[in-house]
């Protein structure tokens, strides 16, 4: 079976938290934010932004479009078919699509050469350091790529890497609550208290999170007002287990990456899940449901995230490969790409107001858009010394296993 | 003359090849890699495959958490669940084994194929059809609204998860336990009856004592797989109050950093498992030893 993109946010946050960065436990137990570099792992954290090591040269300017096959690398459904269509009809190409399913497995077949792919989308931020430790990638050049000015500002220089060297950002999501508007009230969500829904007694079995220990986790802390979303302060994390365990016996929720499904299916009236999940949402609601009846709330203070395209060293059509992210880079091609992906592309130029006259997302969900603003002032995640990443681990077991 | 033992002992390398490329190693390389270590760059699990190297921390963590920390209520829990549908299993599978071994006649072929046709569909889609039927507005949910059960199906219920394990392992309870009672020699009923016994004293005097065999395979056959289940839970239930051992381990092993704890939980459950296996071989061989006697 075929892990879809959702699957991987899972994922993806469980495996944030676990690359050794350095530190010890005594460290942990100080309360600190881990960062940096150990054993040959690149990582860049908002506080200390990373300049990723060039071992090789870009390609040279000008170069002539390959012909023949494009081969690309992506999650499952994370591309529209038919801008890929309109892109080989458009160059006179190929493009051939391998699927992976887990960021880790597809990077160990990349090592071991049974992944051979021009261009890699949806890649992460800690996939992006081991594919660096693993020497697999080539700078960009960016001349190929004049569509990267739409990039949201704040992503243009990323933390993760620096002048954007190796990485293009594709789709950018944040975390907050999801919600039914005709059950709901809207105005239950105030800044300040906002996730006591998912401990009020009286929601009991029309609630559900993330199946995620890293985001619901720092759910629980960003409600007892702890904005560390990568503390290794082992207080603050038990503290966040008990209150998890606290909510499970108050409300019993769900815990999955289906929002997507189960709120506009009716099933949940609200659920903790990335914004991205609510526009893929409208592709699930019944015949005659309005899209209005799907709302979003996006916390002041959360997580927000963003994956990248980057190219192979080995690549043999390194030109195309550029081209295709400038293609889907473009405003227009974005928007359809959109579509079909149902995330949010990370492009400034796709804006609230283009979005809603483009009549693909409803107004009710304005709210679950990243904007530039939001991006700025965003908390990120990243990656955890083992041992803290262990405490973590724990609570979570705490609360699913019951 | 000598040959011949060697050669009799040649059939079994067939088996045994089977065996140990089928179970043997891949248990090995479960222990290797839940006594191994994790790459420190790329977080993989980093198997260990000489015995005399491996690491034994990670494993008293995980034995002290199932003994008596947050793994101990999902133990027990997966415990209570498989042995629940264990006994209600039995108590559907049983009449309708016996049913087709004594009472189907003619039409035991069909209906044994109606028992099976169903599970010629994917376990998932079975399951995908059930989350169908029993969600608030699914025919099941709206039926039994009619009868006054008001009852959300889904939310999380240990009765759903349960009627899950049964509903998804059942055949494979039913056709050993047919097996077994359809080459009962039924002539010792009737001479039980013959005797005085009336036909409950003749069931459970005889009828039960020589099934032990099917019932015992038929008792191991479906709690094995139900013990490392985590699909049925998955589908059904997704809440953490239903979570059992099989959940922890696929979320270990393919979810979280820490895939050798997954390894580990896979060693305990083999183990606990394991007793429970030796329990049948002890009765199904002591059951031969009573019926060449």
């Amino acid at each position: 079976m075929t892990m879809r993109r959702r699957d991987f946010l899972r994922n993806l946050v469980i495996t944030t938290g676990g690359i050794t960065v350095g530190g010890s436990l005594l460290a942990a137990c100080g309360g600190a934010s881990s960062n940096t570099t150990v054993d040959g792992l690149a990582i860049g954290t908002p506080e200390k932004p990373i300049k990723l090591p060039v071992t090789t040269d870009a390609i040279a300017d000008g170069l002539a479009s390959e012909t023949g096959t494009l081969e690309i690398l992506n999650w499952a459904d994370y591309h529209n078919p038919e801008s890929i269509a309109i892109f080989e009809k458009q160059f006179g190409v190929k493009v051939t699509t391998s699927i992976y399913d887990d960021e880790a497995a597809a990077i160990a077949k990349l090592r071991n050469g049974t992944f051979k792919p021009d261009l890699i989308f949806g890649m992460s931020a800690t996939g992006l350091a081991k594919l660096i430790a693993a020497d697999i990638l080539q700078p960009l050049n960016k001349s190929y790529i004049p569509n990267f000015s739409n990039v949201i500002t704040g992503l243009r220089n990323p933390y993760y890497d620096l002048d954007s060297q190796y990485t293009v950002p594709y789709m950018i999501y944040g975390n907050g609550v999801g919600y039914r508007t005709d059950r709901f009230d809207k105005n239950a969500f105030t800044d300040e208290n906002g996730y006591d829904v998912f401990w009020d007694p009286q929601f009991k079995g029309k609630v559900g999170v993330l199946d995620s220990p890293r985001d619901t986790l720092a759910m629980a802390m960003f409600r007892a007002g702890k904005f560390d979303a990568n503390t290794s302060d082992a207080a603050v994390i038990k503290q966040a287990g008990d209150d998890l365990i606290a909510m499970r016996e108050a409300t019993n929720p769900k815990v999955d990456i289906l929002a997507y499904t189960e709120i506009p299916a009716g099933n949940r009236d609200v659920n903790f899940t990335w914004s991205g999940d609510l526009f893929t949402a409208l592709q699930y609601l019944p015949e005659n449901v309005s899209p209005e009846v799907l709302g979003f709330w996006y916390p002041p203070k959360t997580i927000t995230t963003n994956d990248f395209f980057c190219i192979t060293k080995t690549a043999k059509a390194p030109v195309l490969a550029h081209q295709l992210i400038n293609f889907l880079s473009d405003t227009d091609n974005a928007l359809l790409n959109r579509t079909y992906v149902g995330y949010q592309p990370a492009l400034e130029t796709i804006t609230v107001d283009l979005l809603i006259s483009s009549g693909t997302i409803p107004e009710s969900l304005i709210d679950a858009l990243v904007t530039p603003e939001r991006y700025d002032a965003a908390l990120s995640q990243v990656t955890l010394d083992p041992a803290v990443d262990a405490l973590w681990l724990d609570q979570w077991t705490a609360f699913t296993a019951g | 003359m000598d040959k011949s033992p060697r050669l009799w002992t040649g059939f079994a390398f067939p088996g045994t090849a089977w065996l140990l490329a089928l179970f043997a190693v891949p248990f090995y390389a479960v222990a290797c890699v839940a006594f191994g270590s994790i790459d420190p760059i790329f977080r993989d699990a980093v198997p260990r495959w000489n015995p005399l190297t491996w690491d034994f921390s990670e494993s008293k963590i995980i034995f002290s958490s199932l003994i008596n920390g947050p793994l101990q209520g999902v133990a027990i829990r997966t415990i209570i669940y498989v042995v629940c549908a264990m006994l209600l299993s039995f108590l559907i599978g049983f009449p309708v084994a016996y049913f087709l071994a004594r009472h189907a006649g003619k039409r035991k072929l069909m209906y044994l194929v109606l028992i099976i046709l169903p599970f010629w569909v994917n376990y998932l889609m079975r399951m995908l059809a059930w989350v169908n039927l029993l969600s608030p507005s699914g025919l099941f949910s709206r039926f039994m609204n009619i009868l006054g059960v008001h009852y959300n199906w889904l939310d999380g219920s240990p009765i759903t998860v349960t009627l899950g394990l049964v509903y998804g392992y059942i055949p494979f309870l039913i056709l050993p336990l047919y097996a077994t009672l359809e080459r009962l020699d039924w002539r010792l009923i009737d001479a039980a009856r013959d005797l005085g016994a009336n036909s409950r004293q003749a069931f459970r005097l005889v009828t039960v004592p020589m099934s032990k065999p099917g019932l015992f395979a038929a008792g191991v056959l479906i709690a094995l797989p139900m013990s490392g289940d985590y699909y049925t839970n998955d589908l059904l239930s997704r809440s953490p109050s239903t979570e059992m051992l099989g959940n922890q381990i696929d979320f270990f092993l393919n979810a979280s950093t820490q895939p050798q704890r997954g390894a580990l939980l896979v060693l305990a459950l083999s183990i606990f498992l394991l007793i429970f296996m030796s329990f049948y071989l002890r009765s199904t061989r002591q059951h031969a030893r009573e019926t060449t006697r």
